[in-house]
């Protein structure tokens, strides 16, 4: 067959691209003749953006109060590269314990600030509590996530909380690596955070006695953190996640409005003094968790974490998630149950008897060093609605959780102060309304 | 759009669970199955999409199938010897053909079709008389048509068929639908060709692909971002006499079966009609398929 004659036969780039534009043009003029019938897709500026939102009221018995607005944007583009922003608006007030024993007597204590505005009165019988806890907190962060080949990924992250009295500022990065046909990824990240604290009144020198309000300027710490973990994919429903860290911090680890009560042999307070906490402090955590998928309608997730530092702080925490469809797939609900069990740190005390000088030099009655366990019982509903112009769905929640703390371990308590509550525990509610679209 | 009661036995979608946030939603066109998949848990949003999808692509096989007498290509061949004038999605498609026909020295040609007469790929050893192939090459030939677009004169004797792009051309219609409504992960599949917007948060999509070599169940699966893969072969199609395997690809230029072609091309490209042309021209190629593609300067996966 002869075929008419043609322009010069063109050569290959030249081709692709003229093979390029004709079919832009075929589906060009295609797009222009549907145009009539598509409806306008939105494009605000959260276009494209999921965005997370919740609003948190946290609650502790007889304690702080908080309301914690958060919100969270995620972008992944079509190269695969994620950007993620939060941000976090924390308010909160209420009454924080200041570390001093319940007593028999009334209490009288200053105010951190040295305002005679802010002293305070504790009834007996009652846990010493600042009354005039108030702060306010943002945080914002982002993370961007690169995959630079098909296996490997980059992700470099900052993190930056703001108070009136810290300031802190973390980086973190972290590169993971998929092999065993995606099967298996191992990851590797590290982390350093740089804090600067400027507590009201100034940054108590640890140990000192609190009627002399030996204070200094501001302080920092800073920490160091790397994390080395493996993902597997068992079976098609079983993902199994092991993972180490390690982290250190150093610098001024005391809570700055944190006292220990001094008592004599009769359980008479004979004063209080700042507490004083080891500069430095090393963690290692191991962390295990497997989720799998029972069927359309269940998932679980069941995690382990060990933890212990050179504090003499060991603790355990199993946690069982629990996801349960409901049968027309728009609705779910998530069970939750974490146990969380701790040994206390060596220095922890909840008061010094005036009789003893402590061997390590090292004192806190902060309770959050303290042995306790403690349980939480977390209950979320989510329910699927359509989405917002072009966006797939959108999903509100509501979640509840009960905490509750007990302490473990007592000390040899001198008989006048029996029949206190010496170790009360907490609980505390937390609710939160999510959506997310 | 097609009317879903005039021929509903073909008419028919089904969604299946596919994964923890993956739906996908089933049906059959142009012979093939079809699929959207779509991040998503709400079944009847999904649907509505999914539902877009196969209006979409029935619309297409209807309007340009060879084997229906109510369709464009049916009236184009009623009307032969005279001149018509053809709608603008029409226009566009004969426009796009006649393209590829230059740039392809006449090896794409939607002509061809009238050689199916004396071909009949049955897995037979009835390979056809050259007498009888040279009666039909005078009946092929883009360059015979008269085309002004949109006017056509499609002379005695001749056909179009628009099955060798359709399919893709339908893939790519169907995503910009879906596109302009939803940004969220999907993927539009009609028998292996397909296109995607975006990764699923849980990494790309995977695809198979049917390796005709061995059984129909084996494939080899490739990892998809976005973007688009077709694929073209003459697996299933052939004629076996002598010890040689005629295949079903024609060279529309000497009416033969285009020796050594590969099993089977798959193309990357931006668009599955971009895809598809570029892996139906590599088979073309025949034994310089995998030379032609490297030309090309494309991602491409060949089975010898």
């Amino acid at each position: 067959m002869q075929l008419k004659p043609k322009a010069p036969r063109p050569t290959p780039a030249n081709a692709r691209r003229r093979l390029i534009a004709a079919s832009c043009a075929l589906l060009g003029a295609a797009a222009r003749s549907q145009q009539a019938n598509v409806a306008p897709a939105d494009s605000g500026l959260l276009e494209d953006w999921s965005v997370d939102s919740a609003l948190a009221y946290y609650h502790e018995d007889g304690r702080i109060l908080a309301i914690e607005p958060v919100v969270n944007l995620a972008k992944v583009f079509a190269d695969g590269q994620s950007l993620n922003f939060n941000g976090t608006f924390d308010s909160l007030s209420g009454s924080s314990p200041n570390g001093a024993l319940t007593s028999h007597t009334a209490q009288t204590f200053a105010s951190p600030s040295g305002k005679a505005k802010h002293a305070y009165t504790t009834a007996p019988g009652q846990l010493p509590v600042d009354p005039n806890y108030q702060d306010t907190r943002i945080a914002v962060g982002g993370n961007w996530t690169l995959p630079f080949t098909r296996v490997d990924q980059l992700s470099v992250g900052a993190k930056v909380s703001d108070e009136h009295d810290f300031f802190s500022v973390t980086v973190n990065a972290s590169i993971a690596h998929d092999f065993n046909e995606k099967n298996t990824t191992l990851s590797f990240g590290i982390s350093n955070e740089f804090d600067s604290l400027s507590p009201i009144g100034g940054a108590p020198v640890p140990g000192s006695d609190y009627a002399l309000s030996q204070k200094n300027a501001g302080k920092t710490k800073d920490g160091v953190g790397a994390l080395i973990g493996v993902t597997q994919v068992m079976t098609r429903n079983w993902l199994t996640e092991f993972n180490v860290s390690v982290d250190r911090f150093k610098g001024y680890l005391n809570d700055p409005y944190k006292i220990t009560s001094i008592i004599d042999s009769a359980g008479n307070t004979t004063g209080y003094e700042f507490e004083s906490r080891p500069d430095q402090r090393t963690r290692k955590s191991a962390y295990w968790e497997n989720r799998v998928g029972w069927n359309q309608q269940l998932s679980t997730a069941l995690s382990l974490r060990y933890m212990t530092d050179d504090w003499g702080v060991r603790s355990d925490t199993a946690q069982l998630h629990l996801r349960w469809t409901l049968s027309n797939r728009d609705r779910y609900i998530e069970p939750t149950l974490r146990w969380y069990r701790q040994t206390a740190a060596d220095f922890y005390t909840p008061f010094i008897l005036s009789a003893t000088v402590p061997t390590t030099g090292f004192e806190s009655s902060d309770s959050r060093l303290g042995a306790f366990h403690a349980l939480t019982y977390g209950l979320k509903y989510a329910q699927k609605l359509p989405g917002l112009g072009s966006r797939a769905e959108s999903e509100f929640s509501v979640r509840a959780e009960y905490y509750q703390q007990t302490f473990n371990e007592r000390i040899a308590t001198p008989a006048a102060l029996q029949g206190l509550d010496l170790y009360p525990g907490l609980k505390a509610i937390l609710v939160q309304v999510g959506w997310r679209f | 759009m097609a009317g879903k009661a005039s021929n509903a036995p073909d008419e028919a979608l089904r969604v299946e669970v596919r994964g923890e946030n993956l739906l996908a939603v089933c049906f059959t066109a142009m012979a093939s199955p079809c699929e959207t998949l779509l991040s998503s848990t709400v079944d009847a949003a999904a649907l509505e999409l999914g539902t877009l999808v196969a209006q979409e692509a029935w619309r297409v096989e209807k309007k340009f199938s060879r084997y229906r007498n109510d369709s464009v290509t049916a009236w184009i061949h009623e009307n032969r010897g005279t001149r018509i004038e053809v709608d603008e999605e029409t226009a566009s498609l004969i426009d796009f053909a006649s393209q590829c026909f230059d740039l392809s020295d006449g090896l794409f040609d939607i002509t061809s079709g009238v050689l199916r007469y004396a071909w009949k790929f049955d897995g037979s050893d009835r390979i056809p008389e050259a007498a009888a192939i040279r009666h039909l090459l005078p009946l092929v030939g883009f360059e015979k048509l008269e085309w002004q677009s949109p006017r056509l004169l499609l002379p005695a004797g001749m056909e179009l068929d628009f099955g060798g792009i359709g399919k893709e051309y339908a893939v790519d219609r169907a995503y910009d639908l879906l596109a302009a409504r939803r940004s969220a992960p999907f993927l539009v599949n009609f028998g292996g060709d397909l296109r995607a917007n975006r990764s699923p948060s849980h990494g790309p999509w995977q695809v198979g692909i049917e390796r005709p070599d061995t059984d129909r169940t084996a494939k080899m699966i490739l990892d998809l971002e976005h973007g688009a893969l077709a694929t073209s072969g003459d697996s299933r199609r052939y004629l076996l006499k002598d010890g040689v395997r005629y295949g079903h690809i024609l060279d529309p230029r000497t009416g033969w079966p285009v020796w050594h072609a590969p099993r089977s091309v798959t193309v990357a490209a931006s668009s599955c009609t971009e895809a598809g042309l570029l892996s139906t021209l590599a088979l073309l190629h025949g034994a310089r398929a995998r030379e032609y593609l490297e030309e090309q300067g494309v991602r491409y996966w060949l089975l010898q």
